[in-house]
């Protein structure tokens, strides 16, 4: 080595270098190393820019060669050392298994002696320190250093990436043989601005480093990662394609996370190789600047190290982030649902059990919630320590954490309505307390919250701790509140979602009322509440499929759940105005709402039993509720691990409870088959709510809440209160449903007709119509339910008026009659079978104060009107000036027939009995044919509706006292039951024919009044069009004739314009109007007209004949 | 007495005038004449007939009174217009016949004396009683105090004549 010392042979000594060492000198020298360096500088080499040599390759092997001779010179002992030591290194080199060791390194770790002298020497010798020397000297030192932590090229290797790493550069012996050289060159390196100052190209060691990671990890590692994805990559991409179409069941499930599991790890493994590769030569790095620090005076350069270092690492830490896969992500998240799933108590879909269990926070020593906890930290660490902690994964981990907290709130609670306390059905209509009470929350509003502190927030501190160290507390106290109030929000969505079916199943599902009035704390979510639950409404209720009763059911259930929720009424004035404009289209509300209100007691009883057994089973009942205690908690709408359930006992309550719950829950069912037995066909309901003492009381008009100074509970009304808004005291179910029925006065005249109907079928107990009349006075007062006093009181006297009637009549025969004003329908019990004796009851309702009831004209048998004519004179004795008019279709007969072979006694209407009355032949002989008659002698005889006849045949068909002849339009009596068999056929098809038949009858005598109205509106009609077109205008367009009739009739004009145009067209041809150019005008009677004018002229005539005179 | 039935017309004016302004007596108003129609309609007396004016105004009647027969108005009928005030029932309201009619207690532009269209007025009254007096009036008419001396003269004297004015006088108003 020393005859290459001269620098005349510089030349030469290149050539020389050059092909010996072709490129691969250049290996260790990294890219980054300015290459056109020497052609700048004009050095002594400076004629030899133009050849095509690499600059830096160059320019290394040259200095090297002078600071040789320098140090020959100079400290020859000290070069000396060193040279042999690194001889002895050389030596060594071809073992080496790194496949950038190879001869090259040899040469220049020969050549490489250098720097630590010249380091030394410069000082003493600054006038060799050229700026080409100082070049060398950096160039040398930089080979020294980047050979010492350059990475090695594995691309080769596989998953043993990880160990071969360290033995590349973690060679013990070369450690310590090279350690000082390499500490030497690091602080040239480091130091090269200040220690060369004129070697112009010097570079950053840990930007190189950096950089030479980046390219490492781009070439390397990031095909090692996609092949860890690819190892699993079809697998995953089969089932990508698979979850897309058919959802694999369980088993293959946990597979998948198995194998997601080991994705994510094999790529943390892989990762933690290169990156213990890449630290080791930063940690390299560090050392020496840390030597560096000791030996400067400044201590600046360790602050500057460790900025270095954390740069460095927070480089690659977003290097690796950034350049995470989106598979590996998916992977990670797959296994962190898992995760975390299992630690907070979320059965995941993939879980094994083939049914949904219910989410619920594991307990402290659920093993499998342990484990997966465990796992989740060491995963958690070893993702953080690979750099893949950063951003996406914080992203990531808060998509996770917040479907989790949907999945819990939506799993555990969905169905889960069970009242916190046991209140009963009448004791919740009780709470009268305006201020609603958050105070007593419920016990999924408890549960959820210690889920929320001690599981979801635990988890998160676990987790953002571990991948934010730098940060003092990633999860704050107040973050747990946000948590909280995140997750009431949840729950709040998830009880408006189903409000509808909590309305269905009150009253037990008060709990989930509970829920809401506490969630429900700001206008926006009342308005979501209330927009849902119209949409729930629309599509689930107010359509044509469900009945009448049903709504009003709901309805009532609405009422009275939402007056539990806002004891305001506001959210409830929101809700039904669609309701009650749905029900204003049911003609039969009304009907339903006053026979419910009329159900007898014992419907009433059948009602609160089924209610009671209802209620049984899902609330323990107020009273045994303190004795029941434990068993109740196994019905607990959830098991909160901290405070309800500790010990053995709760072992095993996880499947079994959950499957129970499961079962008693209700499930969203369509309306038809509501709570209230199916068996009740009436508004029950109703009256139940009539007869509870609470219901009835009415609020004061004058009592002002918000002067009352006393109270306490006094808050103030709410925001979304409108205008006329007024605080209502009580739930006033039944003022409220009235109310929605229209006028009071609709919902009175209803309750009068009904109850008219009601009187006259049952003569003689109308204790509970007096009792709800009663009820309904208080609510309603007395005048306005006057007519129906009147009613009742008209049974009342007539049975004393019957009574003395029949006594006075069997003292004397005749009376003396009087006409008089009372109309009168009359009640016939008809004794048809036998001729003298029977015996004539009658009804006497004063007309004015009965709703319409229409006389029926048809002929009753000769003995019953002799009968009602010597009533009529008994009544017209007993009341002087009152005269009874007889509506003989009203009454009810009991009639007896004695047949050939039986009697029959059956009790009818008096149409009916008039019927069968028709088919006795007085003259008849005991052996005669039976009687036998057609509809139509029927009519002619009777001169009743044809349908009533009908109807009255069929009747009788039915009770097998007549029997149809086989030409069809004739009856007869059947005297024997001669053919009892087909007989019984014939009764079944009348039997039918009459369930038929009685579903219609009610609807026929209606349809006969509302003829007999409609012909009264008609006429009631012309006389108003008839009124204007005398007075208002001799003739109108029939537009106006419609708009003014809208406009003055004080019921309304219900008519359309053609209606109305019929209407008119029907007079035009009766010749009572005429048209005249689009206007009606009335036509006037001409002809007396021109009488008139001529007695006129008359007149006139006589007037000039007196002026003459 | 003579001036107060010669004021009492004009006084009425005003009396509606002032009261035509809208409001919760006016909405009362509308509503008892309403109820008063549906009265009429239901039950309507002979020879009167009375019904809102075609614009729809409820204020506003049209009636016709058919002359009641044995009286020199047998035969004719006659238009009048109402006008209610807004505080209708409590004030009266103020009657004219379109009608041109030949009347001791008619002048010449229809302004009718009749007291309980004046100061006997009262609530109990309607529209009904009120066409009912009307028509009364036109078979005895109270000739102490004449609107139209002539008339109430001839009334007296000379019944043909009479009758020969009320004929002459009376034309068919068809407004359109």
């Amino acid at each position: 080595m020393p005859a290459t010392v001269m620098s005349q042979w510089a030349q030469r000594r290149r050539r020389v270098f050059q092909s010996v060492f072709q490129t691969d000198v250049s290996q260790p020298t990294p890219h980054a190393t300015p290459c056109i360096r020497f052609p700048e500088q004009g050095q002594p080499f400076g004629g030899l820019a133009a050849p095509p040599y690499d600059g830096p390759r160059h320019g290394t092997v040259t200095a090297s060669a002078v600071f040789s001779q320098a140090a020959a010179a100079a400290t020859q002992e000290l070069l000396q050392g060193h040279h042999t030591h690194h001889h002895g290194h050389a030596l060594l080199d071809p073992q080496d298994p790194s496949p950038t060791a190879h001869s090259p390194t040899l040469s220049t770790s020969s050549l490489s002696t250098i720097p630590a002298p010249s380091q030394l020497a410069q000082p003493f010798f600054p006038s060799l320190a050229t700026a080409a020397d100082d070049q060398v000297a950096f160039d040398r030192a930089w080979h020294v250093v980047t050979a010492r932590i350059a990475l090695p090229a594995s691309a080769t290797a596989d998953d043993s990436f990880g160990t071969l790493a360290p033995d590349s550069q973690f060679l013990p012996h070369q450690n310590l043989s090279s350690d000082g050289e390499f500490y030497e060159a690091l602080a040239l390196v480091v130091q090269a601005r200040t220690v060369l100052p004129r070697a112009a190209h010097i570079e950053d060691i840990v930007a190189w480093h950096a950089q030479q990671v980046r390219a490492h990890f781009a070439q390397h590692v990031v095909p090692l990662l996609s092949g860890c994805l690819d190892g699993e990559g079809e697998d995953s991409g089969l089932d990508s394609v698979e979850s897309k179409g058919t959802r694999r069941k369980g088993g293959r499930k946990s597979h998948n996370y198995e194998r997601h599991m080991v994705i994510v790890m094999s790529s943390i493994r892989t990762l933690e190789a290169a990156l213990r590769l890449y630290f080791y030569g930063l940690g390299l790095l560090m050392r020496g600047f840390a030597r560096l620090a000791e030996s400067s005076v400044s201590d600046k350069a360790s602050v500057d190290a460790n900025l270095v270092a954390a740069r460095f690492r927070r480089d690659i830490h977003a290097l690796v982030g950034n350049s995470a896969s989106q598979q590996l992500m998916r992977s990670v998240s797959i296994v962190l649902v898992r995760l975390t799933g299992t630690i907070l108590g979320i059965p995941s879909e993939d879980d094994n059990s083939t049914e949904m269990a219910r989410p619920c926070p594991p307990t402290d020593d659920d093993l499998r919630a342990l484990a997966a906890r465990q796992r989740l930290h060491e995963l958690v660490d070893q993702l953080y320590n690979v750099g893949l902690g950063g951003e996406r994964f914080q992203v990531l981990f808060a998509e996770i954490m917040d479907s989790m907290m949907s999945k819990f709130v939506t799993g555990a609670y969905a169905g889960v309505w069970t009242a916190s306390n046991t209140r009963g059905f009448s004791t919740v209509t009780n709470t009268i307390s305006r201020a609603t009470n958050i105070s007593s929350t419920s016990t999924c509003i408890l549960s959820l919250g210690d889920w929320v502190e001690n599981h979801f927030a635990r988890l998160s501190f676990e987790v953002l701790s571990r991948i934010s160290p730098d940060s003092p507390s990633p999860v704050t106290l107040s973050d747990v509140k946000t948590y909280q109030s995140l997750a009431l929000g949840r729950l709040a969505a998830l009880r408006i979602s189903e409000l509808f079916d909590i309305v269905m199943a009150w009253p037990s599902s008060c709990g989930a009322i509970d829920d809401l009035r506490a969630t429900i704390t700001t206008t926006a979510r009342r308005l979501q509440l209330t927009g849902n639950f119209s949409r729930a409404l629309q599509t689930r209720l107010l359509h044509p499929g469900c009945s009448t009763l049903e709504i009003l059911r709901t309805y009532i259930a609405i009422i009275r759940t939402l007056h539990a929720l806002d004891h305001s009424k506001v959210l409830l004035g929101h809700v039904e105005s669609s309701l009650q404009l749905y029900l204003c289209q049911r003609d039969d509300a009304v009907r339903v709402v006053v026979t419910g209100l009329l159900a007898g007691p014992d419907e009433l009883r059948a009602a609160k039993k089924v209610n009671e057994s209802t209620k049984r089973p899902r609330e323990k009942g107020g009273k045994c509720g303190e004795v029941e205690a434990p068993n109740r908690r196994d019905v607990e709408p959830f098991r909160t691990p901290g405070t309800l359930s500790r010990g053995p006992r709760r072992r095993e309550m996880p499947q079994s409870t959950s499957r129970r719950r499961r079962d008693s829950t209700p499930e969203p069912q369509p309306v038809g088959e509501l709570r209230v037995g199916a068996s009740s066909t009436k508004l029950v309901e109703f009256a139940l709510l009539l007869n509870d003492p609470s219901q009835s009381r009415r609020t004061a008009p004058d009592d002002d809440g918000d002067l009352d100074w006393n109270d306490m509970t006094w808050v103030p009304d709410p925001v979304d209160a409108g205008a006329n808004y007024k605080r209502p005291k009580s739930e006033d179910v039944i003022g409220t449903l009235i109310s929605a029925l229209g006028s009071q006065d609709a919902f009175i005249k209803e309750f009068a007709s009904v109850l008219a109907d009601r009187l006259l079928v049952d003569p003689t107990r109308f204790d509970q119509e007096l009792r709800v009349l009663d009820l309904l006075k208080r609510r309603f007062g007395d005048a306005q339910l006057q007519n129906c006093d009147v009613m009742i009181k008209d049974v009342q006297d007539s049975r004393r008026v019957d009574a003395a009637i029949h006594r006075t009549r069997q003292r004397q025969d005749k009376q003396p009659t009087t006409p008089a004003t009372i109309e009168k329908p009359g009640k016939a019990a008809a004794d048809a079978a036998g001729e003298g004796e029977m015996q004539l009851h009658a009804r006497i309702l004063s007309r004015l104060f009965w709703p319409n009831l229409e006389r029926e004209h048809f002929i009753l048998p000769s003995t019953i009107v002799e009968e009602q004519k010597q009533y009529e004179h008994g009544y017209e004795s007993l009341k002087t000036g009152r005269k009874l008019t007889w509506l003989n279709q009203l009454g009810q007969a009991r009639v007896e027939l004695e047949l050939r072979d039986r009697s029959v006694t059956v009790d009818c209407t008096t149409a009916e009995a008039t019927v069968i009355y028709a088919f006795q032949d007085p003259d008849a002989k005991d052996d005669a044919p039976p009687a036998r008659r057609s509809v139509d002698d029927l009519y002619n005889q009777l001169q009743l509706d044809e349908d009533i006849i009908a109807a009255a045949l069929t009747f009788w068909t039915s009770k097998g006292v007549l029997r149809r002849l086989q030409s069809g339009d004739e009856y007869a009596v059947a005297e024997t039951l001669s053919q009892p068999t087909r007989d019984a056929t014939a009764q079944d098809e009348a039997e039918s024919i009459v369930q038929e038949d009685e579903r219609d009858s009610p609807r026929k005598p209606i349809s006969a009044a509302a003829n007999a109205k409609e012909q009264e509106r008609r006429a009631m009609y012309w006389q108003y069009i008839r009124g204007m077109l005398t007075n208002s205008s001799a003739s109108m367009p029939l537009f106006q004739m419609a708009m003014m009739l809208k406009m003055l009739m004080t019921d309304g004009f219900p008519w359309s314009n053609e209606e109305l145009q019929e209407f008119l067209g029907e007079k035009v041809a009766a010749g009572e109007l005429e048209v005249q150019g689009g206007k009606y005008k009335l036509i006037k009677n001409r002809k007396v007209r021109k009488d008139q004018w001529l007695a006129v002229h008359v007149i006139y005539g006589d007037k000039v004949l007196a002026n003459n005179k | 007495m003579e001036d107060d039935q010669n004021s009492a017309p004009g006084s009425v004016q005003a009396n509606k005038l002032g009261g035509a302004r809208k409001g919760a007596d006016g909405q009362n108003a509308a509503k008892r004449l309403q109820t008063e129609l549906m009265h009429l309609m239901t039950s309507p007396a002979p020879g009167i007939s009375a019904f809102p004016s075609a614009d729809g105004n409820l204020l506003k009647w049209r009636a016709t009174i058919e002359g009641p027969d044995d009286t020199p108005y047998a035969g004719l009928t006659f238009k009048l217009s109402f006008e209610f005030p807004s505080n209708y029932p409590y004030a009266p309201p103020t009657v004219l016949f379109l009608t041109p009619i030949y009347h001791p207690n008619v002048d010449f532009s229809g302004r009718i004396c009749l007291d309980i269209l004046k100061d006997k007025w009262t609530a109990a009254y309607n529209i009904q009683t009120v066409l009912l007096s009307l028509q009364s009036l036109l078979g005895e008419p109270n000739n102490a105090s004449p609107l139209n001396g002539e008339a109430a003269e001839l009334w007296e004297k000379d019944p043909t004549l009479f009758k020969t004015k009320v004929l002459e006088r009376h034309k068919d108003v068809d407004e359109d």
